[in-house]
């Protein structure tokens, strides 16, 4: 998969606009519903969606598949771009920053946890490493606006995210 | 590992989720720019496990008209990344501006490839300016040493006729005996890999080495050639195809020769 994956960025960054469409068409149906979680409106998802993928592919020339799976690397844009776009929806909404109080977080990050897509992996969290990988993966929110926003100590949250993201890693190692 | 790296391998771990920020994201920065691999390679596991994850929910059709968007954009537009980088890095700026809201981490991050592939391209413009200055600068010089050459009553000049190996090619040489001189040819054929032309002069005591070059694409070349040591006066130039590397001695088909 990584390898087809790479193939397709390397035609992407030649030109080759019908590798640009494959690549949409097997990576669109995956990453759509991490942008959906982090984006509830369905318009703002659809422009964010476009987006990612337009990045994506000027981005192309720069993959280096040493530095990380074609997945990844997107997966990573797309998170970034729809937080992205998150904080800027905010702001348009209420002209409220990120630390002015409320709730930091999109009103669904955290809530209907069932709804994620890492839900598989992350069920098996305990409930406040979730809560803390939740809001720093989906809220994009730092290390300190979480200390905030959960009310506990700096060093409890590092080390929340720290066991989390272990476990993480130790669940969807690949297969 | 060691236990002194134990706080950056938690470092690791929040930076590959973004959550790294102040003191800790510069420490860890640091650290990571002096080139720990233990680190780098934590980061990436961790971004590929949440990749997975966030790819392993089902798979969800993305809304109709992105596509056709996408694919119309992508017939208008230049390749990827051939974009040019001035009004881009323009664009670049003022993002980054508009971006104040956003932490300077973030929007490296999410500019990172973006820059590097700039950086690249700028660099790669410098070089090709580099090139084109040294070429321009060669070729003035030699300019400037024919002239010095016709300038002196002393110079000789002689024609040189392709030979069998090239019947077209075309040459002229400048010569004053004792100062050296220049070798002028034209519609030289291209060499095939792994050999060169060599000039070679006679005075005397038989052929001597006087340099060996590659025509450029249109089959041009101008040849500084050193006057014999012992200031002895040349009687014939000639040159020969020959192995890149040289040989003491002409071994190949004679190019060009006096008429």
């Amino acid at each position: 998969m990584s390898n087809a994956g790479a193939d397709l960025i390397r035609e992407i960054a030649e030109g080759n606009a019908e590798a640009f469409a494959r690549f949409y068409d097997r990576y669109a149906p995956l990453v759509y519903p991490l942008v959906r979680r982090i984006l509830t409106d369905p318009a703002e998802a659809a422009e964010c969606l476009e987006q990612i993928f337009w990045e994506a592919r000027e981005a192309a020339p720069a993959y280096d598949p040493a530095r990380g799976t074609p997945e990844a690397w997107l997966v990573g844009l797309a998170r970034l771009l729809a937080i992205e776009a998150m904080r800027a929806a905010r702001r348009r909404r209420n002209g409220s920053a990120l630390r002015d109080g409320g709730s930091p977080v999109n009103g669904d990050a955290t809530a209907a946890l069932d709804r994620s897509v890492l839900a598989r992996a992350f069920e098996r969290l305990p409930d406040p490493q979730r809560e803390a990988l939740e809001l720093a993966y989906y809220g994009g929110l730092t290390q300190t606006e979480i200390t905030a926003r959960l009310k506990q100590p700096l060093g409890t949250v590092k080390t929340r995210l720290r066991l989390a993201l272990d476990r993480l890693r130790a669940m969807v190692r690949p297969a | 590992m060691s236990e002194s790296h134990e706080p950056y391998d938690t470092l690791a771990a929040l930076h590959a989720v973004g959550a790294l920020d102040g003191e800790d994201l510069r420490d860890f920065e640091a650290h990571l720019a002096s080139g720990c691999a233990r680190c780098a390679t934590l980061v990436r596991q961790t971004e590929q496990a949440l990749a997975r994850a966030a790819m392993a929910g089902p798979p969800e059709p993305p809304p109709a008209g992105v596509r056709e968007s996408l694919v119309r954009r992508a017939a208008r537009a230049a390749p990827a990344g051939r974009r040019r980088w001035l009004p881009w890095a323009i664009g670049l700026a003022a993002t980054a501006v508009a971006a104040g809201a956003l932490s300077a981490a973030y929007v490296a991050a999410r500019y990172e490839a973006r820059l590097g592939q700039m950086a690249r391209e700028t660099t790669a413009a410098k070089e090709q300016l580099a090139r084109g200055e040294a070429a321009l600068r060669e070729e003035l010089d030699s300019y400037r040493a024919a002239l010095e050459l016709l300038r002196d009553p002393a110079t000789r000049v002689v024609e040189l006729r392709g030979q069998a190996a090239a019947p077209e090619a075309l040459g002229r040489l400048l010569w004053t005996d004792g100062t050296g001189g220049l070798l002028l040819a034209a519609k030289l054929p291209p060499v095939p890999p792994g050999k060169a032309y060599a000039v070679w002069t006679m005075a005397g005591d038989g052929p001597r080495s006087a340099g060996i070059f590659v025509p450029d694409a249109g089959g041009r070349a101008t040849v500084k050639i050193a006057a014999q040591a012992t200031g002895a006066p040349v009687r014939v130039l000639s040159v020969t195809l020959e192995p890149e590397s040289g040989v003491p001695a002409p071994t190949g088909a004679v190019v060009l020769a006096p008429r």
